[in-house]
């Protein structure tokens, strides 16, 4: 109960409406129950008296309740379901916020669909249960005394009988639920192995039409289904027994009623009219109490949802500010790592080994190596997206000790996998300007990115909306947008990973000098498989499949020596020839 | 292959269509006594359901009415007894009525699920026989949704749809008749006030269906961003833009928000509405009854009889809606079903096709003559293609990627066929060999080996008949794979896990070998991996691969050196055409294409 608390409190900070609404429950159930007692008078005088003048004021008067209790059950459920709805808004931003904060090392261990699922289905376990919960809660504890107390005082034996086989009702709830549960679970189990195998005969589809085992495999099929089949009819029956024993329980009621409401009325202490009070009430106080254990059902479900919640917000992350973080307005970009090394987890390999390399403002640095050398990693740790070991500085200042407001304020990034996000065109270059930007702006930074032609080309241009992770794009011009979206940022320090890979070799030499152009006072790290992409640079770092320097050089002098770089140029440079085009 | 051009999922919205209708009462009719037990069991449930209200009448028109008359000095005993014989009824109606709740649940659901587990087997067993064209065009999550989601809608047409629906509609019927019996002047109120009930019911039905879509249209949105910038949080973390991207979730969360208001709103109106509908039929009915009442036309006990009818007139009114909603889901289901089962293979077999005249051990000649392929809609991958596969021959095909190397053993295997030209086995067009016969003559082995969920054994007889244990062994073991085996515990008997993870990709290749070692095919497809192994399994894979391979006739995309080299023939393949043919050395001395590839593949061997 104690996870429920803080979501309980947000809950209150709309109290108001909430405390309005929940007044409305024993309003309307008042009226509810006013409508009963009313009807049964009505009955009683009925069979009495001998003119009937009087019923047109009673129907006034019921029409005067039916229309109050319909107000109150509009307002209690509009207002408490609405605040549900709004704590549901505030918490789902207070937890994307939270999720954006955290760091790469977080996202980096945790499943996204895990992550995501404590944002969607949880957030709905504990609104349901704080919210329309919580209101069928109040109802049924409004309504099962309001209608008991009416009940006693017309006669207190019949109302004690018929609480006994209400009671039991509750029990055989508690009693049966078990076993559906446990029911429904091997239903959802079979369920998932005629999903898996459906996935792996249609996915596999190949394997089976070759050897000819379409309907061996079918016969396995049949007999998942079967088994499927047989496990829900055994849940069909042990719902049809939950089913049966709690009406059954409720008829009860009415026996009780009959017998002993019956006998007091021979007896003359009921009149008839309050024979019928006792009928209605009870019917209306069935679906409350069927509600109540629906709703200790979601309880269970609701609190571990609470914790998961809470386990999500109570992350803290890895990488903050330092407290004396410097926050300088510009940056030269001169970058130096010395003696770096790195790992994702404490106990998993080193992914970087003592790498040593300088690179002055201004210049350009090229990483290449093997799949799996660390390229990327280095890269990723001038953002400070995760902390090194050694010393990794940028304008002789620690990079620790910069702000990361300031530090990644100047940098510029273009990712290996061409994150895009499905918005229109232009909006994917605004986002990497920290200002408004004008068209004008917008078609510069595409121009540069050597995209222009083909947005002008797309039938909404620089409207045009980018598919789910950019598949509209191609893999080339998902780069492209990619480094235009870099360049609209004005970097100082501009990172490419592997970004040219998809690019065809013509529109790749174009694209660096236009890049060359531009980063002109701009230090530029590129990363990438394909040689070409880096021979301009500066100095060229040479990475190991251990994450080790092998060399470090420009081009021609890592040429001239034998070794991976020279390898790996000569195969690249006779299969462009043999292809007729870059790889 | 019009027929494939539309993949359309989304289909008629109806509520009722009579014609899928009568094509879902072919699949019931086997089960007509389950049908006629949920009739008899609802039927049952109905007059004890009947019976409650009418014990109610008799018990206070009879013995508390006329005791109420006698007065306080009359003796109590007769009207006792005559008490406690309507509470006996009213115990027996009670055991009755539970017994039939406990079977109208357990036998609706019977019926449902018999029904579909016919329908939902037949469908998969339709889907295995189709052609690969038919799979090209469609994610096989939406397949799989066919054979899940879609036929469970179903098990609700006919559990709670047509059953209950029916049942329902004759429930209302009854009970409006009864009514009539009762008091006819009420009664006919009552019928005039009825449709305002229906109304509100289906009106906010249509609406709330409405609202619920535009919630759910919304909600994706909302957690496509979230998903979105999960998997983009380090652009949005470098570029320091976490606040902007906060900006754009509230935005999409106040839809969605909107949108939830929109639905709140309908359920707020309908309960009050309904119950204010209700209190308009009953208001009127104690309206008219206690004049009744007053007037001697009708009794108390006939007023709560009506009273209580009028209750189980009004609940199946309420669900209404509900109901026609399932049935309207049911419906677009059935219609997705049906078109998948309306699907007809293009590869089929020509009928009376007489098997291969050739015993099955036996490698044949295969020939390709002039064969041109275009796949739906694209450009031709294959521009007049001809070569043969001697007995017991090897041909090697070399290309780059989309060269056409796959499609033309796609083509051999018949999972495609040619769109002109023509493929022969022993002089015999492919097209007038039984599939069967054709297929089992094949043993195909893929770059991605395939493991079902089962034992290895299991993936290595694949169902397939004629297996002996001696022929397992031996292919084990010509494979090599055997040693891989003896460090599994349980050996053949072990599970694979989903997918095959427990074995690494040259493992997987090895026991793909062994599968179709196993069934001795006179024809090899293989289709070589070119994920890279560490080098003792390479030998083990070229080992196995050139026993695979032996006295058999071969078709073979190859990547491996030594596969190349120990082939008959070598084709090289360019943008759908031949462009060099010959042995390893002949190729090497035309100093040609193949003279670079192999050159480029030597420099890819030295970096792995």
């Amino acid at each position: 109960m104690k996870a429920l608390w803080p979501f309980a409190y947000r809950f209150w900070r709309y109290r108001t409406r909430l405390l309005a609404g929940l007044l409305c429950i024993p309003l309307g159930q008042a009226a509810d129950v006013a409508m009963t007692v009313t009807i049964g008078n009505a009955i009683k005088r009925a069979a009495e008296s001998d003119n009937a003048d009087w019923i047109g004021r009673v129907i006034w008067l019921l029409t005067g309740y039916a229309v109050a209790q319909a107000v109150f059950r509009y307002f209690q459920r509009w207002w408490i379901v609405v605040v549900s709805r709004e704590v549901e808004v505030d918490l789902k931003q207070d937890t994307f916020e939270k999720l954006t904060g955290l760091s790469f090392e977080f996202h980096n261990r945790s499943r996204s669909g895990d992550v995501v699922s404590r944002l969607t289905s949880d957030v709905e376990n504990v609104r349901m249960f704080l919210g329309p919960g919580l209101m069928y809660t109040v109802g049924a504890m409004v309504v099962v005394p309001i209608s008991l107390g009416v009940l006693f005082s017309l006669n207190v034996w019949v109302t004690l009988a018929m609480i006994v086989p209400m009671t039991a009702m509750g029990w055989i709830m508690k009693a049966l639920t078990p076993r559906i549960h446990r029911y429904s679970m091997e239903v959802q189990e079979s369920l998932a192995d005629i999903s898996h195998r459906a996935q792996e005969n249609f996915g596999g589809i190949r394997v089976v039409q070759a050897a000819g085992i379409e309907d061996a495999q079918a016969a396995r099929f049949a007999r998942s289904s079967e088994r499927n089949r047989d496990n829900q009819i055994a849940m069909g029956e042990a719902r049809g027994l939950t089913h049966a024993s709690v009406n059954g329980a409720f008829d009860l009621t009415f026996v009780v009623i009959l017998v002993v409401g019956g006998l007091a009325a021979i007896d003359r202490t009921l009149p008839i009219g309050d024979l019928f009070k006792f009928i209605d009430l009870t019917i209306k106080v069935f679906w409350p109490l069927i509600a109540l254990g629906w709703i200790a059902g979601m309880y269970a479900r609701a609190l571990a949802s609470a914790e998961r919640i809470t386990e999500l917000m109570a992350e803290v992350p890895s990488i903050v500010d330092a407290p004396d973080a410097v926050q300088p307005r510009t940056m030269r970009g001169e970058i130096d790592f010395r003696d770096v090394s790195f790992r994702y987890h404490p106990d998993s390999p080193d992914v970087l080994q003592h790498v040593s390399v300088h690179v002055p403002a201004g210049t350009t640095l090229g990483v290449v190596g093997p799949t799996g050398s660390g390229k990327t990693t280095l890269l990723s740790l001038v953002g400070r997206l995760f902390d090194c070991e050694g010393s990794l500085s940028v304008d002789g200042v620690p990079i620790r000790d910069w702000s990361l407001a300031s530090l990644r304020g100047h940098l510029g990034y273009v990712p290996q996998d061409s994150f895009l996000f499905s918005a229109p065109y232009e909006d994917n270059i605004r986002f990497g300007a920290d200002e408004e930007l004008s068209d004008e702006a917008i078609h510069e930074y595409v121009r540069r990115a050597a995209m222009e032609g083909e947005v002008r080309s797309f039938p909404h241009q620089y409207k045009q909306r980018v598919g789910e992770r950019g598949v509209t794009l191609s893999g080339g011009q998902r780069q492209r947008t990619c480094i235009a979206r870099a360049l609209a940022k004005k970097p100082q320090v501009l990172i490419l990973d592997d970004c040219l890979s998809a690019v065809d070799t013509e529109t790749e030499k174009h694209l660096l000098e236009s890049l060359r152009e531009a980063g002109k006072s701009c230090t530029v790290l590129v990363a990438a498989h394909r040689l070409s992409s880096v021979a301009m640079a500066d100095q060229i770092l040479v990475l190991t499949a251990d994450g080790h320097m092998e060399a470090l050089g420009t081009h021609e002098e890592l040429l001239a020596q034998p070794g991976w770089y020279h390898d790996t140029w000569e195969r690249q440079q006779r299969r462009a020839q043999l292809l007729g085009e870059g790889v | 292959m019009s027929q494939y051009r539309e993949h359309k999922e989304v289909v008629a919205t109806k509520a009722w269509d009579h014609r899928l209708f009568q094509r879902l009462l072919v699949y019931a009719r086997p089960h007509w006594v389950l049908f006629v037990k949920s009739f008899l069991v609802l039927t049952l449930l109905f007059v004890f359901e009947l019976a409650g209200p009418w014990i109610w009448r008799r018990a206070i028109d009879g013995p508390v009415t006329t005791a109420w008359q006698a007065g306080l000095e009359a003796d109590r005993g007769p009207y006792v007894r005559s008490m406690l014989f309507w509470v006996g009824l009213y115990l027996a109606m009670i055991v009755g009525a539970t017994i039939m709740r406990y079977f109208q649940v357990s036998t609706l659901n019977r019926t449902g699920q018999t029904v579909i587990h016919d329908l939902r087997t037949q469908l998969f067993r339709h889907i295995q026989h189709l052609d690969l064209a038919f799979f090209d065009k469609r994610p096989t999550g939406s397949l799989v949704t066919r054979v899940t989601t879609d036929i469970e809608n179903l098990a609700e047409l006919f559990a709670s749809g047509v059953v209950t629906l029916g049942f329902d509609a004759l429930r209302v019927v009854v009970l409006v008749i009864l009514l009539f019996f009762i008091h006819a002047q009420l009664a006919l109120t009552v019928l005039v006030l009825l449709p305002v009930l229906i109304g509100i019911s289906i009106a906010f039905r249509g609406g709330a269906r409405h609202a619920h879509r535009h919630v759910r249209a919304k909600l994706a949105t909302l957690n496509g961003f979230l998903q979105e910038v999960l998997s983009g949080v380090r652009v949005v973390q470098i570029f320091r833009r976490e606040s902007r991207v906060a900006g754009v979730f509230a935005h999409h969360l106040h839809e969605y928000y909107q949108a939830n208001r929109k639905t709140i709103f309908l359920f707020a109106l309908f309960f009050p509405a309904m119950s204010l509908g209700v209190f308009l039929i009953q208001g009127t009915a104690l309206y008219v009854g206690v004049g009744s009442i007053v007037h001697k036309e009708m009794t108390v006990g006939l007023f709560f009889q009506f009273w209580l009818l009028l209750e189980m007139l009004i609940r199946p009114i309420r669900e209404l809606g509900e109901r026609y909603n399932v049935l309207q889901s049911a419906f677009a289901s059935a219609e997705r079903i049906f078109q998948v089962l309306d699907t007809q293979p293009l590869v089929r077999e020509v009928s009376q096709a007489a098997p291969l005249d050739l015993p099955l051990t036996t490698p044949p000649h295969l020939c390709f003559e002039d064969v041109r392929f275009r796949y739906a809609e694209g450009n031709e991958v294959l521009k007049g293609i001809s070569f043969e596969v001697p007995p017991g021959k090897t041909v090697a095909l070399v290309g780059a990627t989309g060269s056409g190397k796959s499609t033309i053993i796609n083509l051999l295997l018949r999972f495609y066929d040619v769109t002109s030209g023509r493929i022969t086995m022993e002089g015999r067009d492919l097209r007038e060999i039984p599939l069967t016969d054709l297929r089992r003559r094949m043993g195909l082995v893929l770059q991605e080996n395939f493991l079902f969920a089962g034992t290895v054994r299991e993936n290595l007889i694949l169902d397939r008949p004629g297996i002996r244990e001696s022929d397992l062994q031996e292919a084990l073991k010509t494979s090599s794979a055997d040693r891989l085996l003896d460090r599994l515990p349980g050996g053949l008997e072990a599970e694979v896990a989903e997918r095959g993870v427990t074995f690494s990709t040259g493992e997987r290749q090895l026991l793909a070998i062994a599968r179709t070692l196993a069934a001795r095919p006179p024809i090899v497809i293989l289709d070589e991996a070119t994920a890279s192994v560490d080098s003792e399994t390479e030998s083990k894979i070229e080992h196995a691969t050139h026993r695979l391979l032996e006295g058999r006739s071969a078709l073979v995309v190859a990547h491996r050196l030594s596969t190349i080299r120990r082939a008959d023939q070598i084709l090289v393949l360019e943008k759908g055409e031949i462009i060099e043919r010959g042995t390893h050395q002949e190729l090497l001395a035309m100093k040609g294409a193949y003279y670079q590839l192999h050159e480029l593949q030597f420099a890819v061997a030295v970096e792995g």
